[in-house]
């Protein structure tokens, strides 16, 4: 409950921000973009007042595990500048300057903004509607960038790869796989590669598809048992990818601890430019467990 | 005179609604992701505290323009209305972020995406403003 608690408090805030900073003014937001005219730049205040606790906040939220009310905090910020970005920053900047409303002073000043505002929060709303159509159809008449498929055998029954799309699926079927594995928390990718979206594209083909989600530097003793789980169960090779196919590889090394000398543990994996040198003392002291 | 300091107060505001938001719901405050991930799906599953942030979000400017009024000067051209909400609300999901995501969010955590959509947008909007209101004096 204090959960919705905090978001009312932070939404209040944020509310109660944009009203007293006067952005809920179209003229001053209008008046900051206006270069060659009457310049206001009250907006670049308001920016830095705002950057100033945020910044502090990041700072803090680096130093914790989870949030203060043991919720998971956003992951780090490791997605690059795409087209997407670029395309769509122009277009909302150019509605931005029309109106002199962004998102958030839209829905703060609709109780005052009266039918005009209303009738831009429902536009808004209807934009942000098509939008993610709009951004299928743009990725599909481009290849993704996004995809760095490639198949790294470690054992003729486990593989790993870097992060991959939708579009990469029906070659890992053809490879034989029946099985793929997301070792990837969704926080740190787009919504298009996210589990329920990859799941559906991977189940259409036939295959069997698990999220296992690894923290970077944070592997749990359940993601190692989960795989091995995933591997036992599974009726064929098995493909799991993450951000660069490191953390697929670390749990394959961890399940595998006692099973196999951790030197071929370490071994296999360089093959591919993966260092888990550094792991060689946790490998030892897990297959030490088991024994 | 005073739209400085009032500038500077709001903002401070709305960064500690920021750090509120990251520190206890372990989230990045973005206005144009809350209200998006409900009207198109992708946000369903954590639906009560996005309603409950907006509830606060359009809530207490309710309150307060109720002691100091509140007043828009929303351009009164319907068609700029409609085609500036459609450009809105498709440019900030296209771009996965909107002022305060990319702009207070992304720029504090020095996140390149959060500078480059923030560089844009801003670029986009004077240079639209330079256009359209300078040159041919239509907004």
């Amino acid at each position: 409950m204090r959960r919705y608690g905090y978001a009312l408090l932070a939404g209040g805030l944020f509310g109660a921000g944009l009203r007293l900073s006067g952005m809920t003014d179209t003229l001053k937001v209008q008046g900051f973009l206006d270069l060659f005219g009457a310049w206001d730049p009250t907006l670049a205040f308001v920016m830095g007042g705002a950057i100033l606790p945020m910044a502090a906040a990041w700072r803090v939220a680096s130093k914790l595990d989870r949030s203060y009310l043991d919720l998971a905090l956003p992951g780090p910020a490791t997605r690059g500048i795409d087209r997407n970005l670029v395309l769509g920053s122009v277009l909302f900047g150019m509605g931005w300057a029309l109106a002199g409303l962004c998102p958030g002073p839209a829905l703060a000043s609709i109780s005052f903004g009266g039918s005009g505002g209303l009738a831009f929060l429902l536009a808004m709303l209807v934009g942000m509607i098509v939008a993610p159509s709009l951004r299928r159809r743009l990725d599909a008449a481009r290849p993704s960038p996004r995809s760095k498929m490639d198949i790294r055998a470690l054992t003729p029954t486990y593989a790993v790869s870097p992060q991959i799309d939708p579009s990469d699926l029906p070659a890992i079927k053809a490879a034989g796989f029946t099985t793929v594995i997301d070792n990837r928390p969704d926080g740190e990718i787009p919504a298009d590669l996210h589990t329920p979206v990859m799941q559906a594209a991977a189940e259409a083909l036939g295959l069997t598809f698990i999220a296992n989600p690894v923290i970077g530097g944070a592997m749990t003793m359940e993601n190692i048992r989960m795989q091995a789980e995933v591997m036992a169960n599974a009726t064929g090779p098995v493909f799991a990818y993450c951000a660069s196919g490191n953390r697929c590889s670390v749990v394959w090394a961890m399940m595998n601890a006692g099973e196999k000398p951790t030197d071929d543990l370490i071994a296999t994996p360089a093959k591919f430019g993966y260092n888990l040198e550094p792991l060689r003392g946790q490998i030892d002291a897990l297959a030490a467990q088991k024994r | 005179m005073m739209d400085w300091f009032w500038g500077l107060a709001g903002g401070l505001m709305i960064g500690s609604a920021g750090a509120v938001f990251l520190l206890y719901n372990g989230r990045v405050m973005g206005a144009s992701g809350i209200i998006g991930g409900l009207v198109d799906g992708s946000g369903w599953g954590n639906w009560a505290e996005r309603l409950t942030f907006l509830a606060g979000l359009i809530g207490v400017p309710y309150l307060l323009s109720l002691l100091i009024g509140g007043e828009t000067h929303l351009t009164s051209n319907w068609f700029v209305i409609v085609l500036a909400g459609l450009l809105v609300g498709i440019g900030t999901r296209l771009a996965n972020g909107c002022t305060s995501g990319h702009g207070v969010c992304g720029i504090s955590r020095l996140s390149w995406r959060g500078i480059v959509a923030t560089l844009v947008y801003v670029g986009a909007g004077a240079l639209t403003m330079a256009l359209l209101r300078q040159l041919f004096g239509v907004i």
